[in-house]
């Protein structure tokens, strides 16, 4: 016994040792970057404990900044919500060829990458002023986007609508599995125990799926929280939400108080942490469900 | 009187013909399997009853009423799946419970009912457990509560046991068959095991290729099968190839023997090739019955309760089993003996 | 399936497919209206033309390339000795790497900005080299989730141990089996994250930006505000390069499942 015992003990250093680059390549450009941040948020200037930078954020410009970002990511992850959902059970369901699904994955795929400048770019050069659909509208049918419809691209809505680019084909990847797991027995119980498809989708199909679609509904918010060069291409500092102002507190100290750009940081981790946790632990109910 | 009528049923999908002109008449209260390889059209004909699939041709009526046009929810009838198929998201009262809601049965109706289906499966005490919290048995067996619960007019039950282990199955088929005959309701079973269809059916389908081969008790299926496929697919039996020597003699002539038959069917002439079947529980080397085979020994096993030899006749293998005892001295091979049988035994089966 | 849902299904995905190529349309319609009255490709032409988008772009991919060199060198032998050696980390280990998902890279690089001051103990922001250092790291984080899982899913298709171990019975050290052995097997999967790699840091604008460095990210913003066509011909440009990638994963994976690299 006496003498076993140092040999596994270097084998398992020497186990762990091989663990090494990546755990110091994580701490030291992942967790202890964000750990100072955190820190920092609860920090005088001079580095003594304080709750005062966390209470400072309820001051000024940022409360409504924390409320649009939160009303433009929750808009923008229910309408993805919804618009993917309908478009993969188009697909799942058999409404339209089967043939569809595979290029429509892939296409989701690439497309539920894509955020950041360009394409700001592709929604200007469509919703904005001389844009594509704006003048195809105006000429054709004499609508004014911005007078008829009260619709501006650098706006709350104009935000919304270009987060549903990456928001819907992100919805599509995640909840076509989902609907594929909803096995085809359930629906064929269900009609055979004399239920109507309305009545399996109230009492069956819903209820199972309910998970799934909140936790999708999760991520795709953290997703549109933490989106900040779409906002800056296509806004400037136009429109004031939380990545916007915290951009503006890195470059130049706006606030004049850089352990509040710390409070505001560690206030976007939290919102989208907690959207993350929601999204795992729904995702788990569902899994256990779906097995 | 027939309460189950499928008349000249037929399904294609695409160009391919999955079941060909079945019919068959079901009596109330019976209990009907059908039995067959994969692939043979069991679970379409189940499916077409249920109102899953659409019959390419052909009329299924339930109790003289014509089912061709009503959907599945309109034909009141409880079926239990392969898989189970309980809903993953209710606990076992509200799965049983289901059928009665969608019903729009009162509540407290409800309760009693579903108290009763679940006594009639010994899971009273279960019902708050959801579905991934029980074994696979008394899924099962909660899938037949909620099948039965609405009191539906014919129950299906489409490979119910397939997914469960040897013990369970052996078990849960009994239940089953206790709870059909106390409830007295039509039932079809669809199954790829025939110990299973067996055991627990009033009459056997074998159904090949989309049709019905035969249709029978479990002992004509098993003692007086029609065809090769049957003999084959139902137990082990030995097939022997013969040629017939003297149709009016009722002889017929394997490799160098020539024995005599019960009865021969009337449109063989001398030298036709005639194909028998012997079951190996039917012969015995004791001098028994009217027939006899000569043969060399090829191998001999011991299977525990009986041994099985296997001597060759002619150019044909016949197996023959003999009860095991303490005393008995197994054949060796290359040894000849004489295999004693029954005439009656003996059957002719069609290709 | 009943008409009504069958109309329903295809007005759903129509209106769906003409959200995401309307935009595309515009993008491009746009980019060819820098001549007055006729589509012409003279925003593109300014565009190759100026001297400082060949200077941002050709760092951009310089940039991408270091950032998968160091992506390779840090996520294949990790999940490699995870999976073969400390299967009970796994969970841990890519929980770690879902992290900068939860974490916004705009916090990252704040996180950067003050930890690696010129005042502090690593001032890697102090000099050119260091910050650009600091840049490519940033963004071996940002496209750690998408390595980590591609990488992780190639080695679920190998028999990793018995890969090792015959090679071990051949001699072969920890070093040939990571290069002779293990890599060639998830060659598929390392090249679908280096080109999401490579797709994600040709355009990224946060820590570029922040960490003022002249990427094609920054610099598509800057023209943005100055110049009215040619950050459109940019961004096509952009998407050509991104989707093309994309679609290379696409190929390599079809590729890869057409013919399985199990031995």
């Amino acid at each position: 016994m006496n003498q076993a015992s140092p040999a596994p003990r270097l084998r398992l250093s020497l186990t762990w040792l091989g663990l090494m680059p990546f755990a110091v390549f994580v701490l030291l450009f992942l967790l202890l970057p964000t750990m100072h941040i955190v820190i920092g948020a609860f920090q005088t200037r001079d580095g003594s404990f304080t709750l005062q930078n966390i209470l400072d954020l309820n001051s000024g410009t940022i409360p409504s900044s924390y409320w649009v970002s939160i009303k433009i990511s929750a808009t923008s992850a229910a309408l993805g919500c919804l618009i993917g959902f309908g478009m993969a059970s188009a697909v799942v369901f058999g409404a339209v060829p089967r043939w569809i699904r595979s290029p429509l994955m892939t296409f989701s795929g690439v497309a539920s990458n894509f955020a950041g400048v360009p394409l700001a770019f592709a929604f200007l050069a469509t919703f904005g002023p001389v844009g594509l659909v704006t003048l195809f509208l105006r000429q054709n049918f004499g609508i004014v986007l911005q007078r008829d419809l009260g619709f501006n691209i650098l706006s709350f809505w104009g935000l919304t609508v270009t987060y549903l680019f990456f928001q819907i084909p992100l919805m599509i990847l995640i909840i076509t599995p989902a609907l594929e797991g909803l096995r085809r027995e359930w629906r064929e119980a269900a009609q055979v125990l004399g239920a109507t498809t309305l009545q399996y989708w109230r009492m069956v199909a819903l209820p199972i799926l309910f998970p799934s679609l909140l936790g999708t509904f999760a991520l795709l918010f953290a997703n549109a929280f933490g989106a900040v060069a779409t906002a800056i291409a296509l806004t400037g500092s136009s429109l004031n939400i939380v990545p916007i102002q915290l951009f503006a507190q890195i470059r130049g100290d706006v606030l004049g108080n850089p352990n509040l750009g710390y409070a505001m940081a560690f206030g976007m981790i939290v919102v989208t942490a907690i959207a993350n946790i929601v999204y795992i632990w729904l995702r788990i109910r569902a899994e256990r469900w779906l097995k | 009187m027939s309460f189950l009528v499928l008349d000249n049923l037929q399904k294609s999908f695409g160009a391919v013909q999955v079941v060909k002109d079945f019919n068959m008449s079901i009596d109330k209260g019976e209990f009907v399997s059908f039995l067959g390889p994969s692939g043979c059209g069991k679970t379409t004909v189940l499916r077409m009853i249920a109102g899953f699939e659409t019959p390419s041709g052909g009329t299924i009526s339930i109790n003289g009423k014509d089912q061709n046009r009503l959907k599945t929810n309109q034909r009141n009838i409880g079926m239990v799946f392969q898989a189970y198929a309980l809903f993953p998201n209710m606990n076992v009262f509200d799965n049983v419970a289901f059928g009665l809601k969608v019903a729009g049965t009162p509540k407290a109706e409800i309760q009693a009912r579903v108290k009763e289906m679940l006594a009639l499966i010994r899971l009273e005490h279960l019902a708050d457990r959801y579905p991934y919290q029980m074994s696979g048995g008394q899924q099962q067996r909660v899938a037949l509560a909620r099948a039965l619960a609405p009191k539906p007019q014919l129950l299906l039950l489409d490979e119910p046991l397939s997914a469960l282990d040897a013990k369970i199955r052996i078990s849960l088929r009994e239940e089953i068959r206790q709870i059909q005959r106390q409830l007295g309701i039509t039932t079809v079973f669809v199954t790829h095991d025939q110990e299973e269809a067996l055991s627990i059916s009033d009459r056997i389908v074998v159904m090949n290729a989309g049709r019905a081969d035969q249709i029978g008790t479990p002992s004509e299926i098993y003692n007086r099968p029609a065809t090769r496929f049957v003999a084959s697919f139902v137990g082990t039996l030995n097939m022997i190839d013969a040629t017939v020597e003297d149709p009016a003699a009722r002889t017929v002539r394997i490799g160098d023997q020539v024995i005599a038959l019960r009865e021969m069917p009337g449109s063989h002439k001398a030298g036709d090739p005639i194909l028998l079947a012997l079951r190996p529980e039917a012969g015995s080397l004791s001098s028994t019955g009217d027939s006899r085979l000569q043969g060399e020994v090829i191998s001999s096993s011991f299977l525990g309760s009986v041994v099985r030899t296997k001597i060759a006749v002619g150019a044909n293998a016949v197996s023959f089993d003999t009860f095991n005892a303490p005393d008995l001295t197994m054949p060796t091979p290359g040894e000849k003996v004489t295999l004693n049988f029954s005439s009656q035994d003996l059957l002719v089966v069609r290709d | 399936m009943s008409i009504g849902a069958r109309i329903i299904g295809w007005a759903v995905l129509i209106f769906g497919l003409l959200y995401f190529f309307i935009p595309l349309g515009g993008l491009f319609e746009f980019s060819l209206k820098a001549r007055r009255g006729v589509y012409s490709f003279d925003a593109y032409r300014e565009v190759f033309a100026d001297p400082q988008f060949q200077a941002t772009f050709t760092y951009s991919v310089v940039m991408a390339l270091v950032t998968i060199a160091i992506g390779i060198l840090i996520v294949v032998p990790t999940a490699f000795w995870v999976r073969l050696k400390m299967p009970w980390a796994r969970p841990y280990v890519e929980f770690v790497t879902l992290l900068p998902l939860v974490i916004p890279a705009i916090v990252i690089v704040f996180g950067y900005i003050r930890l690696y001051n010129t005042s502090s103990w690593l001032p890697l922001t102090g000099s050119v080299f260091g910050t650009n250092a600091l840049l490519a790291f940033g963004y071996t984080t940002l496209a750690l989730p998408y390595m980590y899982r591609a990488v992780d899913t190639g080695l679920r298709t190998i028999d990793v141990a018995t890969l090792t171990e015959a090679a071990q019975s051949l001699g072969a050290g920890w070093f040939t089996i990571l290069r002779r052995v293990i890599l060639p097997n998830v060659v598929p999967a390392v090249l679908s994250g280096a080109f999401l790699t490579f797709a994600i840091v040709i355009g990224e604008f946060t820590l570029a930006a922040l960490l003022d460095r002249p990427a094609f990210g920054p610099y598509l913003q800057r023209i943005g505000a100055n110049k009215a066509y040619e950050p459109f011909a940019l961004s096509v440009i952009a998407f050509a390069i991104t989707w093309g990638c994309l679609g290379l994963i696409q190929i390599v994976s079809r590729f890869s499942k057409a013919a399985p690299s199990r031995i």
